[in-house]
């Protein structure tokens, strides 16, 4: 199997001729209270096709997923699987009929060990559901075993008997995949798989996939990402507000018309970046260290600016973040912002020092998700906001707030709300939003657009852009390479804890910043 | 992609021993934390009274242990499943006064093992009641066993009675006596192993046996670990849910009647308050009060402990008043130490 066969092995993968599709779906509907979620899809799988559900966040994908999985029942509407009608889908059914579905969130039990994670499904699919069997440990660890085996991953004692959660996410993410084949899957769904990943991992992920197809199990992936759906190929899917808008070849259409039905508007990838005018020194970072994860980092930026930072995952590129954000702090070197000496040794040194943060994984390390979009973004500048009584003073928390949120454009009706009503996109922008409060020099955003749709992206790539016209140094650091060519002036790419390379980013080819990324690795396995 | 690099990073084999390493070993393994704290404390005490180690004073260890060890297992069961319960208390006191009172009214001549059934299934009964509440009201299982184990405990002071039962019936009094092992020392003391340390030994095998060797033990884990993952995977989180509570009420029922034997008195007012205890037994044992861990043999070295602090502290001339510090600074020991434990 050539490494870069995707594109070219299945360029056809048009609707066949007489083959009875495994799964098909006619007309589901779906509300929840008295939102449409899916109002009439209907579509068909084939043995051994790939395929990509597509749109923006809402449009009701995910809650095909859930009825495919059968974790919700379709409100009305047909379900066959190999032609043949089925009534209620439980989640054991959807799996003894062959359905496994790879959650974003990678579903594995956190407590149980490896071979647990990968073999107990099956037996419980083979007991129907029913809790009050024995176990059958040798048989646990030979589908185990082969299923590991499948994705390339050890299978010594060892390894089955380790815990999942100490485990790192690519190998979580295969772990994930070995359940889903191992109780002879025929529809693999995967939602979101390569969120997590970085461009290595998700070449492994690849190539799994490519065995799978050819042993006849379809693959559904379940994503917003254009550049992996190109280079995958395979059919899409594509949803909008509860409809499907359209099915054609992945091969056959550019980005740009993928973008446009799911968004429905056109989005062009110009860069974002023009005519950027650059002030006076603003920071300077010296040979910043801290063991085991990067060594003498230096580089320094001027107001206007926007740097890039990209490596794999155990670049240091993550720690390197976190160090300048105060987060996890160097061990020697300093940051001086406006010549200033201004090292962080705790994020409140950061704030006070005119640097916001915005960290990669939002939902647990930035917001408050219980609490209102209010409550989210003063939450630095309480100190600004107390009245002569040294109490917060809610009118003008307010009034900032809305001044925030219509600024970056959040869609909300009321600040009042729960961060969690919020798409990811404007969550995003509320968390941005918290940082503008502080009026920073110095913006460091850790993966801006994580799990972030198409149409929200580009409203958050158009904030960057103005924040630096203003004169706010802006540091990015991601793994999402067009999104860093889009964006930034210059580009730093870190390997082993050192920055190895740093671009101009204008006219620079992705292509030679992956390289770039992954010299060694390439080196390494010899492609 | 057929020369895929392995991307997982399994913790390496132990090749060379280090400090660190045995550390890290250690927190992987939080039993033998236990069990280094209580070879400490035989060895202190030990060394200043070497009465500590005759026989019968073990063999009190060991009879205090039993109806601590019976709960710790139910417990056990409960916390790993990500619950938590305070009423098993309540439930074995309810069983076994009113059993006792039962058999001698009425049926005088019921033997042991139809007594041992009965309290059992009554245990269970309640137990499965925690269980359905606690699933189909979607509540905290703290909040609904505060309130189930008022509950049962007034109904007995209310509804069942208050007295004390002096002369327990002739089925259960001869169970108490009956030993499983009898050591007579040189200077002429008889020491008794009594019977009911099996019925601990059983429980805890069965408990084993159920937790490791089973899909409702595995399951049961799962869902201590995530219940909503778990319950995506094909769980079924009411099965679970009514499982772990009726098991421990089962162990309850048990448990009541295991302490009526031994003491041959039934006394409504016995057991109330000694649940945070057993729960930190479980705790020293090394099940997380979060969930999704623990084990049979962590458990009974934590009972042990427990035990051990409160029975020989005596010994070296520490007052009794102490033994709570103690059992106290052993907790936020464990807990410190526990909390180590790597996660991601």
């Amino acid at each position: 199997m050539q490494p870069k066969s995707t594109d070219a092995s299945h360029p056809d993968t048009g609707p066949s001729k007489a083959v009875v599709p495994f799964l098909e779906i006619r007309d589901v509907q779906k509300s929840f209270g008295g939102v449409r979620a899916l109002k009439g899809v209907s579509f068909a799988i084939e043995p051994g096709q790939i395929y990509h559900l597509m749109g923006e966040n809402g449009c009701g994908k995910s809650t095909l997923i859930k009825i495919l999985s059968g974790a919700q029942p379709a409100d009305t509407g047909e379900l066959l699987i190999d032609g043949k009608p089925v009534g209620k889908l439980t989640p054991v059914a959807a799996l003894a009929a062959g359905i496994e579905t790879v959650y974003q969130d990678l579903s594995l039990l956190p407590n149980l060990s490896v071979a647990e994670n990968v073999g107990l499904t099956q037996q419980l699919v083979a007991s129907a559901g029913k809790l009050a069997r024995r176990l059958d440990l040798g048989r646990m660890r030979e589908t185990a075993t082969q299923a590991l085996t499948a994705v390339n991953l050890p299978t010594d004692r060892l390894f089955l008997s380790t815990r999942t959660d100490e485990l790192p996410i690519a190998t979580r993410q295969l772990i994930a995949i070995a359940r889903a084949i191992a109780s002879d899957a025929r529809l693999v769904i995967m939602d979101e798989p390569t969120t997590a990943l970085t461009k290595r991992e998700v070449d492994n992920l690849i190539g799994v996939v490519d065995r799978l197809r050819a042993k006849g199990v379809a693959v559904l992936f379940v994503t917003h990402k254009l550049d992996e759906c190109k280079s995958i190929g395979g059919r899409a899917v594509i949803m909008r507000d509860g409809l499907k808008v359209a099915e054609c070849d992945v091969a056959g259409h550019s980005k740009t018309e993928l973008a446009f039905w799911m968004t429905g508007k056109v989005l062009d990838e110009a860069r974002y970046r023009d005519n950027p005018v650059f002030g006076d020194d603003l920071l300077s970072v010296d040979n910043l260290s801290r063991r085991n994860a990067f060594a003498d980092v230096s580089f320094s930026m001027r107001r206007g600016e926007i740097i890039g930072i990209t490596g794999l995952l155990d670049s240091g590129r993550n720690e390197l973040a976190l160090a300048m954000a105060g987060v996890i702090p160097a061990d020697t070197g300093r940051i001086r912002l406006n010549s200033a000496d201004v090292t962080p040794k705790t994020p409140a040194d950061a704030i006070a020092a005119g640097i916001g943060y915005v960290p990669e994984d939002r939902l647990s390390e930035g917001l408050f998700l219980e609490k209102s979009i209010q409550e989210n973004i003063v939450m630095p500048v309480l100190d600004r906001l107390r009245n002569a009584f040294g109490i917060v003073d809610g009118r003008r928390s307010r009034a900032l707030a809305e001044r925030t949120i219509a600024d970056l454009q959040v869609a909300t009706p009321d600040v009042a709300n729960r961060v969690q009503s919020l798409s990811g996109g404007n969550q995003q922008r509320v968390l941005i939003g918290r940082w503008l409060t502080i009026n920073p020099k110095l913006l460091i955003l850790h993966g801006p657009t994580v799990g972030v749709d198409v149409g929200s992206k580009d409203t958050i790539f158009r904030i960057i852009q103005r924040l630096a016209d203003e004169g706010m140094g802006v540091v990015i650091i991601s793994d999402d390479l067009p999104e860093l060519l889009q964006n930034c002036d210059r580009i730093m790419v870190m390997r082993k804890g050192s920055v190895v390379e740093t671009f101009q980013a204008e006219g620079l080819a992705e292509e030679t910043l992956y390289r770039a990324l992954v010299q060694e690795t390439t080196a390494r396995t010899g492609q | 992609m057929t020369d895929m690099t392995s991307p997982a990073t399994a913790p390496a084999p132990l090749d060379k021993p280090s400090a660190a390493r045995i550390w890290h070993w250690l927190l992987r393994h939080p039993p033998v934390f236990t069990l280094i704290m209580i070879v400490l404390v035989c060895a202190v005490v030990g060394s200043i009274n070497p009465d500590f180690w005759q026989v019968a004073n073990l063999f009190d260890i060991l009879r205090a242990s039993t109806v601590r060890g019976l709960f710790a297992l139910g417990v056990l069961v409960v916390l790993a499943s990500g619950g938590i319960d305070v009423s098993f208390t309540a439930i074995a006191a309810f069983v076994m006064y009113s059993i006792t009172m039962l058999v001698t009214n009425w049926m005088p001549d019921m033997p042991m093992p139809v007594i041992l059934v009965l309290a059992a299934a009554g245990g269970a009964c309640f137990g499965a009641l925690n269980g359905l509440l606690i699933h189909s009201l979607r509540a905290p299982s703290l909040i609904v066993t505060i309130g189930t184990q008022y509950v049962i405990r007034s109904f007995l002071l209310t509804f069942v009675g208050t007295a004390l039962f002096m002369n327990i019936p002739v089925s259960m009094e001869s169970f108490g006596k009956l030993a499983l092992f009898t050591h007579h020392s040189a200077n002429g003391t008889i020491s008794v192993l009594p019977a009911s340390v099996l019925v601990l030994a059983v429980a805890a095998v069965l408990t084993w046996w159920i937790l490791q060797r089973t899909l409702i033990g595995r399951a049961v884990y799962a869902v201590g670990g995530n219940p909503g993952i778990a319950e995506r995977l094909g769980y079924n989180l009411r099965v679970v849910h009514v499982f772990v509570f009726a098991y421990a009420g089962l162990l309850a029922g048990i448990a009541g009647i295991m302490h009526v034997s031994s003491n041959r008195l039934a006394n409504p007012f016995d057991l109330a308050g000694t649940e945070l205890e057993i729960i930190a037994a479980v705790v020293l044992g090394g099940a997380r009060i979060t969930g999704g861990s623990g084990s049979v043999i962590g458990t009974m070295l934590g009972v042990v402990l427990i035990t051990l602090v409160s029975n020989v502290l005596i010994l070296v001339g520490i007052p009794s008043t102490w033994q709570l510090a103690i059992v106290g600074v052993f907790i936020v020991l464990a807990g410190a130490v526990f909390s180590l434990r790597p996660k991601r």
